[in-house]
């Protein structure tokens, strides 16, 4: 739904740009690859059992959807448009685990679950402690700074979300299959970021024609440390 | 050059000391090597279930330290503070850093002191340490990393060791998890394998402990001298041996628990407790010793006196009869032992014998000497018989005057053989018919120590010796050989003396007749106190007369001797 309202203000931005003299613009379309089981790999270490906790199932999200690829070294091309997505607490869990906004962006945390939750975060580029607030109650939060913002609940310490704010409007969540496509970005150099979660980024330099298609492919995860 | 030889009471006493002590000693040896046994079993038995004790303590309190790492890795500021700091390291300000940082070392220090353990200790996911508390927490430097423990191929081991900064560590680690199953670090429980540690499990298992890890010997509750000396003998140690030699002394070993390169033994000295053991044996040992040397020394000498006692007796008897040569005498039976009667038996038998031979002996000796006697009075018709006479008239007289049987017996014996010495006194002297010369007077009289000699060379004749030598003698010291005075002369040869008077006048002469008894009788009376004693010569008279003698008034004997 969101992912959808993005491109159609892309369109929008892409219909306006003859009227508005905008500089040419490409697009880009690659593939995100993971190369590894990144999710629940922990340590290379059985010195401690996983707990014997009942557990929900978890979703069945894949694990794709927690990819951000986005460019680094671009400007928004004017005002941002800001966004107010959703991140709902269910099965004690944040659904969806992350998500990508433009800064100024409002973040709503509606509570699905019979039980108290809480959301609070320690990150720089946001700080704050919605409190905690049971079933069927919503708190939001407006994140003003660029930033990977991770939220956690105080009640439920394994529960975990990140927010990732940016400064422009040129990133996109790959689709199921790792393809994805950036649309309408000004010709030009930048690094494109492919992003996770857990494993980290790798960061490509790409080249925009204007008028032309760039390709890349980013192969995640990548090594944490340089 | 003889020894004496011992006495039967020394001899039993050395006996039943030398049975006794070896007997003691077999004791001793074969209780000192059961003990030494006995001893090394219960020490290997007290290890083990020291090592069954440990175990399970260990166990409990891993499962203890497992669930605290738990419970303490679940803390959401924690993994909050942490994943955020994984994620912003690099981004963030350095202020903001340190607040993540302080963040986690805080919750970290309030943690510790809910936990057992000596240090805890967040690393992230690249295995480096983001901060460290609690007691040994400066053991672990920040940003170190930390070398991973245990084995993928044994999920049931759930800790390790590691040597950490001066330490080693036991640890026990719990993860971080975060979302959907991911680990954002690992929180471990260290508790440290020191001195205290090793203390601990002393106390708890009740013998020395040991730590070893990478074959050095990191903590011990052995005493100072022996470190040295197990961490060298602790090198050739196998999996199977169940005692080491620690300076020389020797120990059960037990390992209790193996993780990785570190391994913690339980020792126990075998010697120590062994010795312990074997002190209390010995006192009591001794104690017994003593007893049973005293009983031995007691029964030994009783039994030496119950069986040396009657021998002594009896040898004592024998050698008072051997000494006396009363061959008459029977040794009584004692009744004490069979042996012993029947040896009396012998003896007295023996006796009986000895004393029949000595009587016959006797016999023959008197026979020959009164044959002699005979002979010698038959040299002279006149004096043929003279000497059976005497002999009898002088136990007649004996009788009168009531002497032993045996004074007797000697009496009649030396009678019979009073004028022996006359063999050696040539015949014209003796059977000259007139009056002797002084010169042959001499000769005649010393027949009497002349037959003195004779007898002397027969050991049986010895008492009749003063008969022979002194029936010469006279009351007024004028008789001969030695010129005794009254009381000075033997009975014996007194009587001896007054029946050879009486006999010589009562008898025929070459030179005159036969005197008639009467006559005789006046004629002693009237030498008595000069020539006879009184009581000897009215002992004759009763002997003669069969009446009963009244010596004559001196007015009437001087008439009559007138």
């Amino acid at each position: 739904m969101c992912r959808h309202l993005a491109i159609i203000a892309a369109l929008l931005l892409a219909g306006a740009a003859p009227y508005a003299e905008a500089p040419a613009t490409g697009a880009i379309v690659g593939k995100v690859l993971l190369t590894t089981a990144i999710k629940g790999s922990g340590l290379p270490s059985t010195i401690y059992q996983p707990r014997a906790v009942a557990r929900h199932q978890p979703t069945a999200a894949p694990e794709i959807g927690n990819v951000v690829v986005s460019l680094r070294g671009i400007a928004a091309p004017g005002p941002l448009n800001v966004s107010r997505r959703e991140i709902r607490q269910v099965h004690e869990e944040f659904l969806p685990r992350v998500v990508a906004v433009t800064r100024g962006s409002t973040v709503d945390f509606p509570n699905a679950d019979p039980i108290f939750h809480n959301v609070f975060s320690l990150a720089s580029a946001a700080t704050f402690d919605l409190g905690r607030y049971p079933m069927g109650r919503s708190k939001s939060a407006t994140f003003t700074k660029a930033g990977v913002v991770k939220v956690y609940c105080h009640i439920h310490s394994q529960m975990s979300a990140t927010i990732v704010v940016l400064d422009h409007p040129y990133f996109v969540t790959p689709e199921v299959d790792g393809t994805f496509r950036l649309a309408d970005v000004p010709a030009g150099s930048y690094s494109i970021v492919g992003w996770h979660e857990r494993v980290g980024e790798r960061v490509t330099p790409i080249t925009v024609p204007a008028g032309g298609t760039a390709t890349v492919t980013l192969s995640l995860p990548v090594e944490d440390e340089p | 050059m003889t020894r004496r030889p011992p006495r039967l009471l020394f001899r039993m006493l050395v006996v039943t000391f030398v049975t006794a002590s070896v007997l003691i000693a077999v004791i001793f040896g074969a209780v000192a090597i059961t003990t030494r046994r006995q001893v090394r079993q219960t020490v290997r038995t007290q290890l083990e279930s020291g090592q069954r004790m440990i175990a399970e303590v260990q166990r409990r309190e891993r499962i203890g330290l497992r669930l605290q790492a738990e419970s303490a890795a679940d803390s959401p500021t924690l993994k909050a503070a942490v994943d955020t700091w994984v994620a912003e390291r690099r981004t963030a300000t350095d202020s903001v850093r340190a607040q993540l940082h302080n963040t986690i070392a805080g919750e970290l220090a309030r943690m510790s002191g809910r936990v057992d353990a000596d240090a805890l200790i967040i690393v992230d996911t690249r295995h480096r340490t983001l901060a460290a508390s609690g007691r040994l927490g400066n053991s672990w430097p920040i940003d170190s990393t930390v070398p991973i423990v245990g084995d993928r191929s044994t999920p049931d081991v759930d800790d390790g060791v590691i040597h950490s900064g001066q330490g080693l560590f036991r640890v026990v680690a719990a993860p971080l998890v975060v979302g959907d199953g991911a680990v954002v670090g690992t929180l471990y429980l260290a508790s440290s394998l020191d001195e205290r540690f090793a203390e601990r499990l002393s106390a708890l298992a009740q013998t020395a402990t040991a730590i070893v890890s990478d074959r050095r010997l990191v903590a011990t509750t052995l005493p100072h001298e022996a470190r040295h000396s197990f961490e060298s003998a602790v090198q050739h140690l196998t999996a199977t041996d169940d005692t080491i030699v620690i300076a020389g002394e020797s120990y059960a070993i037990r390992r209790l628990t193996d993780l990785g390169d570190t391994s913690l033994y339980a020792l126990s000295s075998i010697d120590q407790s062994a010795g312990n053991a074997l002190r209390e044996m010995t006192t009591m040992l001794v104690f017994t010793a003593i007893g049973a040397l005293s009983l031995a020394l007691i029964g030994s000498i009783g039994l030496a006196h119950l069986l040396s006692r009657p021998i002594g007796e009896l040898s004592g008897a024998i050698s008072t009869i051997t000494q006396t040569r009363d061959f008459e005498t029977r040794i009584p039976l004692r009744g004490s032992s069979q042996e012993l009667d029947t040896l009396t038996d012998t003896f007295n038998a023996l006796m009986a014998s000895v004393a029949a031979a000595e009587a016959e002996t006797q016999a023959a000796y008197t026979a020959a000497i009164r044959g002699l006697a005979a002979a010698l009075d038959a040299r002279d018709p006149y004096t043929a018989g003279h000497s059976e006479r005497v002999s009898a008239l002088s136990v007649a007289m004996g009788r009168v005057m009531q002497l032993a049987p045996d004074d007797l017996e000697v009496l009649r014996l030396g009678a019979l053989l009073h004028d022996i010495g006359k063999i050696g006194v040539p015949d014209d002297i003796l059977r000259k018919p007139g009056p002797l010369t002084p010169a042959e007077y001499e000769v005649l009289q010393q027949h009497t120590q002349l037959g003195a000699r004779i007898l002397s060379t027969v050991p049986f004749l010895a008492p009749h010796i003063p008969i022979v030598e002194l029936h010469h003698e006279r009351p007024d010291g004028k008789g001969y050989p030695r010129g005794l005075r009254s009381d000075e002369i033997p009975l014996p040869a007194r009587i001896v003396h007054v029946a050879d008077a009486f006999d010589a006048m009562t008898s025929a002469r070459a030179y005159r007749p036969e005197r008639p008894v009467e006559e005789a009788i006046r004629e002693l009376w009237a030498c008595v106190e000069s020539e006879f004693h009184e009581d000897v010569v009215m002992a004759l008279v009763v002997a003669v007369t069969g009446r009963p003698a009244v010596r004559p008034l001196v007015a009437e004997q001087e008439r009559l001797s007138a």
